[in-house]
């Protein structure tokens, strides 16, 4: 792979990344896929909590456009975290964690999906069983992506291709 | 001022937690992993309660989504003992940053809007007619919170950037 990891190093854009003193590369990638996490797994976390009963006074259905911002969070962190991926493809290739912390994205948002399938049908009723068991799982897959996005910082073996 | 920083690190690195926080292996990433989820809660019940401010999701009843405040309270919580945690582990780090004056200013803004949005916005909403707009007062509060609290993320991710020479 490490020809392709250095075709990847070797583009403008991520050479840009990572040796540009300017706040907007780097720096400003990190806060994109920071606000992003807040947005979607802040809005899962809501979500997850009412399916749970929490402030089960707000009507299921009524947070159906809620979706929009999970979605924007989602997006937003697919395409900084692809940036990030340019930038540093070695050290994240490299390491089998950065393969658990999308398997667990993909858990997390797969185990949501029956609550929003029922926002989506404008359900007003209480979340089934499933759904609810899905808002646990979520809420759990979330915790794991997060700790192992965390831990990526402290466990790579290398950083780029000649580092 | 620099004096009275220089103070403050050296009692903080004096503590048993600044010396567990340098010392244990798995501390520190993991008091940041509990920080970034902390975080998810707050947005996730603030900034969207702040969205619902500004006239976003307006089918949402706006006094029932305030009954998720207090998961954002809890995440707030979190985060203020494991960012403890960090200033503790090294202290001059943080109280030498740029990045760590803005942030910590940052939420002082957020808390002074606290204040507003209790002291002068929140009895109003009770009047509200379903599904209205809100008042400007309200939406004034929701973009101060969403755009401090945004900020804040983004001053805590410039950390790394700014600190003194480690």
């Amino acid at each position: 792979m490490d020809p392709l990891f250095r075709a990847i190093e070797e583009t403008a854009f991520s050479v840009w990344l990572r040796d540009s003193p300017s706040l907007l590369a780097l720096p400003f990638v990190l806060i994109l896929h920071t606000v992003g996490l807040a947005f979607l797994v802040g809005t899962s976390v809501a979500l997850a909590s009412r399916t749970l009963g929490v402030a089960a006074a707000i009507p299921l259905g009524s947070l159906a456009r809620y979706r929009q911002v999970l979605w924007a969070g989602f997006w937003l962190n697919a395409a900084s975290g692809v940036a990030l991926l340019v930038a540093y493809p070695t050290k994240a290739l490299t390491n089998p964690l950065f393969f658990w912390k999308l398997a667990l994205i993909v858990a997390a948002l797969a185990a949501l999906a029956p609550v929003l399938r029922s926002l989506a049908r404008g359900n007003e009723r209480d979340g089934s069983p499933w759904c609810k068991l899905g808002a646990v799982v979520s809420l759990l897959c979330w915790a794991a992506s997060i700790t192992a996005g965390r831990f990526l910082a402290y466990t790579y073996t290398r950083l780029t291709v000649d580092f | 001022m620099d004096e009275l920083l220089r103070v403050i690190q050296m009692a903080l690195e004096d503590t048993t937690l600044s010396a567990y926080m340098r010392r244990a292996r798995w501390a520190w990433v993991i008091c940041e992993s509990l920080h970034f989820f902390g975080m998810s809660l707050l947005i996730g019940t603030v900034g969207l309660f702040d969205l619902r401010l500004l006239g976003f999701a307006r089918q949402v009843p706006i006094l029932v989504l305030h009954r998720l405040i207090p998961i954002g309270i809890a995440g707030f919580a979190l985060n203020l003992a494991t960012g403890f945690c960090f200033l503790a582990g090294t202290p001059d780090q943080y109280l030498f940053n740029a990045a760590f004056h803005v942030k910590v200013a940052l939420v002082a803004i957020a808390g002074l809007n606290v204040l507003f949005f209790y002291g002068r916005v929140f009895a109003r909403l009770h009047a509200l007619p379903a599904e209205a707009p809100p008042p400007l007062s309200a939406q004034v509060a929701g973009a101060v919170s969403l755009t401090a609290w945004v900020g804040v993320m983004s001053a805590g991710r410039l950390l790394t950037f700014f600190r003194p020479p480690f």
